[in-house]
């Protein structure tokens, strides 16, 4: 269990991180998630020793964390951390040496990793040849060459194709579902409610929310209902249903959030007295909406505007 | 303490292996390959001091002064060769033809000279004249053989030139190895800062500083990148110095070596002192476009300590000026090996300098260290160096 408690970090007079606490747990993919400049990367950084907590301990199965430790660890930073002119096997090997395997292990694990990752081919091309989304795979192979206990990685999401995420979504599961204690970051709330099992949110660096996906997203006590229509309804009609507030709305779709006690059913059957409905369906409030109820800007906000 | 080295050790194999492949490194490598060659074989081949120096001489020339005129140009290292003129044409017409180089007329009351000729040879060849017939009259007026020898080895006093410099052709070698150090210590210079800056700028940084010490990134970067600008300036000086050394250009070739072995202590301790400096300032970029600007205090430093190497150093070893300022960092590690190539210098001079460099090396690299640690990791816009040492 990785735990990061009570972590505070200020740059001069702006406090980045105040009394922090993240508990990653072993099989538990969690995320670290907040609109940017919430202190994510902070954060990593504090728990990869790239910088010092000003106060706050980072923990190891309860030990304090050592240099050492950390050597063992995967960790990706948000910005593309290779050098373009290496070529990729040699690259990947010097990652892996550094992690401290002896050079015939940093070799053969490399391939491993590349063929895993799809780049098996690319050993001898250099770095800045690869596209970008190769790049990016390259990247989480350095963090993952050495098969860590412990991966750390930031913004992993940003610029991926939506094949990708789904890739690399895939990839991360399956390294949790064997023992390994995964974190990432992002400021895409939705795109990681169902790739992580935990979440931590924070907001102008203080924790906002955290626990298990399903937990928090059941715990705000409102459902949404998403209606389609054949054609434009009368607006006004909703404004007649109690305990239900329009979400989201577009000329023939909505989205209602609706109060503990009112049954969807119900408003179901006043949505097809003013139109034809074409499709529906009940869902929990999506993580932004979670987000910004819990810091206070309403439920009603558009999400675009904070998760930029 | 073994794990730190080889850890080193990976950061400075991988900057030697990336800079090495570079097709720009292998191309200013092999060029500079080309240029120590060049210095040494240009010279010779267009070199005209191999042609001996021609006198003409009608009939046979008297055995005592061919056998004055050898012996003394012997001993000064010129070459000479006899040659009988033709008795029809006149002296001034074979020398202006080109036959010889020196014509003596039959009578020995002339020595014609081809104009532009190191008035070396005709001056021996004049002596050697006045000493055969001065010695015909010594004999008429009856003294005896050795009377006449005795008069004939009276000597004039050596005449000794003086330099700034013992010996002018070390001093010269002296004033190439500056050149040399201030070129080496700012490409090696200007290389670790844009090594480091690229790193920091594409937070390659970030990720090694969660398995390396600030300090192994450092020094392993700083290494690497110096060792390869020791290849290249060994392409340079490895030819040269073979050259001059087949070749037999110097005339002390015993301290020529040692200079050689000081610049090479003097390479190094100027790396401790100035790449350090280097590296530090570059860890304070957001862009790698900022690095020249960034690095200009340390380059100007640099730059003014060559400035004076070259002036003071060169032209006045003892003064005042070069004194202090071979002795004292920043600007020692330039200045002393310009200014000890004079000969002139104390050893003592010298061994203080390199004392106060390294001492200075020290804290310059713990300052560096600093910075560097600190600077890598902050991010989102250029810092300053205050700002940096400030925090914590």
């Amino acid at each position: 269990m990785l735990g990061l408690q009570n972590v505070t970090h200020r740059f001069g007079d702006r406090t980045a991180l105040d009394d922090v606490d993240v508990v990653v747990r072993p099989g538990r993919l969690t995320g670290l998630l907040g609109p940017n400049g919430a202190g994510k990367t902070t954060l990593m950084r504090i728990a990869v020793g790239v910088l010092q907590p000003d106060a706050g301990s980072i923990t190891f199965g309860g030990q304090p964390v050592t240099a050492q430790m950390r050597r063992a660890w995967g960790y990706m930073a948000q910005e593309r951390g290779l050098y373009p002119a290496m070529p990729v096997g040699e690259q990947l090997v010097h990652f892996a040496r550094l992690h401290g395997l002896p050079p015939q292990d940093a070799e053969r694990r490399a391939r491993v990793v590349l063929t895993e990752l799809g780049l098996g081919e690319r050993w001898k091309e250099r770095t800045e040849r690869l596209s970008g989304g190769q790049q990016q795979r390259l990247q989480l192979a350095t963090a993952l060459v050495h098969d860590p206990r412990v991966i750390v990685l930031d913004e992993p999401f940003n610029g991926l194709d939506p094949v990708g995420v789904a890739e690399l979504a895939d990839h991360l599961q399956a390294r949790t579902r064997a023992g390994a204690i995964v974190v990432v970051s992002s400021h895409q709330l939705d795109l990681v409610q169902d790739l992580c099992d935990e979440i931590v949110m924070i907001d102008q660096g203080r924790s906002v929310l955290s626990g298990s996906v399903t937990d928090l997203r059941a715990s705000v006590g409102t459902r949404r209902l998403r209606l389609s229509f054949a054609r434009t309804p009368d607006p006004d009609w909703v404004t007649l249903l109690p305990g239900a507030q329009v979400v989201e709305s577009h000329a023939d779709a909505i989205r209602l959030a609706l109060d503990g006690e009112v049954d969807p059913l119900a408003v179901l059957d006043a949505a097809r007295g003013v139109a034809p409905v074409v499709d529906f369906g009940l869902e929990l409030p999506s993580l932004s909406e979670v987000f910004m109820t819990a810091v206070g800007r309403g439920a009603d906000t558009p999400v675009e505007e904070v998760t930029v | 303490m073994r794990t730190w080295w080889a850890d080193t050790w990976l950061v400075m194999r991988r900057a030697m292996r990336e800079g090495s492949a570079a097709r720009s490194w292998r191309i200013v490598t092999g060029l500079l390959a080309l240029v120590g060659l060049a210095v040494v074989v240009v010279p010779s081949l267009l070199g005209d001091d191999a042609d001996p120096v021609r006198i003409g001489t009608i009939g046979e020339a008297s055995t005592s002064v061919r056998g004055d005129v050898d012996a003394w140009a012997g001993s000064a290292d010129i070459e000479v060769s006899w040659v009988t003129l033709d008795v029809e044409a006149s002296p001034e017409e074979q020398v202006r033809q080109g036959e010889v180089d020196v014509a003596l007329a039959p009578d020995a009351t002339q020595i014609v000279t081809r104009s532009g000729l190191d008035p070396a040879v005709p001056t021996l060849l004049a002596q050697a004249v006045v000493g055969q017939e001065t010695a015909a009259l010594l004999a008429d007026f009856g003294l005896s053989a050795e009377q006449v020898t005795a008069l004939q080895q009276v000597q004039a006093p050596e005449q000794v030139e003086v330099g700034p410099a013992r010996d002018p052709g070390r001093a010269f070698v002296g004033f190439m190895v500056g050149v040399a150090l201030y070129l080496a210590l700012l490409v090696v210079g200007i290389g670790v800062a844009n090594a480091v800056a690229l790193e920091k700028t594409n937070r390659i940084a970030e990720v090694l500083l969660t398995m390396l010490r600030p300090s192994q990134l450092l020094v392993g970067t700083v290494l690497g990148v110096a060792t390869l600008g020791l290849v290249q300036l060994a392409a340079f000086a490895l030819p040269a110095g073979v050259g001059i050394a087949v070749n037999d250009l110097l005339p002390d070739a015993g301290a020529a070596l040692v200079d050689v072995a000081l610049a090479i202590t003097w390479f190094v301790l100027g790396l401790l002192l100035y790449t350090f400096a280097f590296a530090a300032l570059a860890a304070l970029v957001e862009k790698v476009s900022e690095v020249n600007s960034v690095t200009t205090p340390v380059s100007m430093v640099l730059v003014a300590s060559y400035v004076v190497a070259v002036t003071a150093g060169a032209g006045a070893p003892q003064g005042a000026v070069a004194t202090i300022t071979s002795i004292l960092p920043p600007t020692a590690p330039l200045v002393m090996p310009v200014r000890w190539a004079s000969g002139l210098v104390p050893v003592w001079q010298l061994v203080l300098a390199m004392v106060l460099t390294v001492l200075a090396s020290v804290a310059v690299a713990w300052l560096a260290s600093r910075v560097y640690a600190r600077g890598l990791v902050g991010t989102g816009r250029r810092q300053s160096l205050r700002e940096v040492m400030r925090v914590g």
